[in-house]
């Protein structure tokens, strides 16, 4: 278990190496992907090439919510405010990535549906996600980072809240929505070759920039966390 | 080449939005790192006086004690 945390740690040390190229080649390839390789969609036209920034960008918001989740667990688990700080970055990604997926989701609807918005149940429960976690972090940032008992609610605000991820995958299939069946996800994927290759290094673009945004909000919450320890000590020296 | 503006209008939504949230970030990171830095200064010039217990909860007292740039957390996703 040691060893594993020591390789976890090595791994962490090499984010600044790895991720940054990784992610931008990644991206650049998603891009001329998206809008020279995959062939163009005989009934949607050009406004379909989206589908490769908002697919990933929702599957990549789960797994951002998931970790949120994850690290919550784990703070509530060892007590250790570094888990705090790790559920904050990665909630701060996953409502980056979900307000994306609402905003491209809106701009893909309207020639296509007509409307920006509907209350249509995926769209109504992927609404209700980002407010869900707006809220979290709302909360969290009014205590200070360090504010132990602020960290305990809003971890359990948070494992609570990544329950509604199932209830937005399985909607489609629970209620008559504007959004189609899955598609991509199952056994036989209703998509040609080329376009799921381009999804997929979409996903590996939207993936591997999550996941350096995550690295570089959660330092940014240790900062926080460090500076308000540090204010702390000095205020107790100053007084002493 | 229907619907052009609308894929334009959502390339260019999330391009700007993922600008404007590193130049936010990165601003926050840098003024954060000055503070620590000054408060570090501070504590460093109080050094004589007796060290006081830290005030602070949980595992403030590690963060107080560790470097400028802040520890990896336990991992990533």
């Amino acid at each position: 278990m040691n060893a594993l945390a020591i390789l976890l740690a090595r791994v962490y040390e090499w984010r600044w190496v790895v991720l940054p190229p990784v992610a931008g080649v990644a991206m650049m390839a998603m891009i001329v992907g998206a809008l020279v390789a995959a062939p163009r969609e005989i009934i949607e036209g050009e406004v379909q090439r989206l589908m490769y920034l908002h697919v990933p960008s929702a599957v990549t918001m789960y797994a951002a919510f998931g970790f949120t989740a994850f690290a919550s667990v784990m703070f509530l688990w060892k007590r250790d405010m570094r888990w705090d700080a790790a559920a904050r970055g990665s909630a701060v990604v996953g409502v980056f990535l979900c307000g994306m997926v609402l905003a491209t989701g809106a701009i893909w609807g309207k020639p296509i549906w007509g409307v920006y918005w509907s209350w249509d149940a995926r769209l109504t429960t992927t609404l209700i996600l980002f407010l869900i976690y707006s809220a979290y972090l709302l909360a969290r940032s009014v205590a200070g980072p360090l504010d132990e008992q602020a960290a305990r609610f809003a971890a359990i605000f948070a494992i609570i809240g990544v329950a509604d991820i199932p209830i937005i995958q399985m909607s489609v299939r629970w209620w008559r929505t504007l959004h189609p069946q899955p598609i991509v996800f199952q056994t036989n994927p209703a998509l040609p070759g080329e376009m799921l290759i381009v999804l997929l290094i979409g996903f590996i673009a939207i993936f591997a920039l999550a996941t350096w945004l995550i690295s570089l909000q959660t330092d940014t919450e240790r900062a926080a966390q460090r500076v308000s320890a540090l204010r702390a000590e000095v205020d107790h020296r100053e007084i002493a | 080449m229907e619907n052009i503006e609308y894929l334009f209008a959502g390339f260019a939504v999330f391009w700007a939005a993922l600008f404007i949230y590193l130049l936010t970030l990165q601003a926050r990171l840098r003024s954060l790192h000055r503070e620590i830095e000054r408060l570090e200064e501070r504590l460093a010039e109080s050094e004589g006086k007796p060290a006081p217990r830290s005030r602070t909860v949980g595992n403030a007292s590690s963060a107080a004690s560790g470097s400028a740039e802040p520890s990896a957390p336990p991992a990533n996703s």
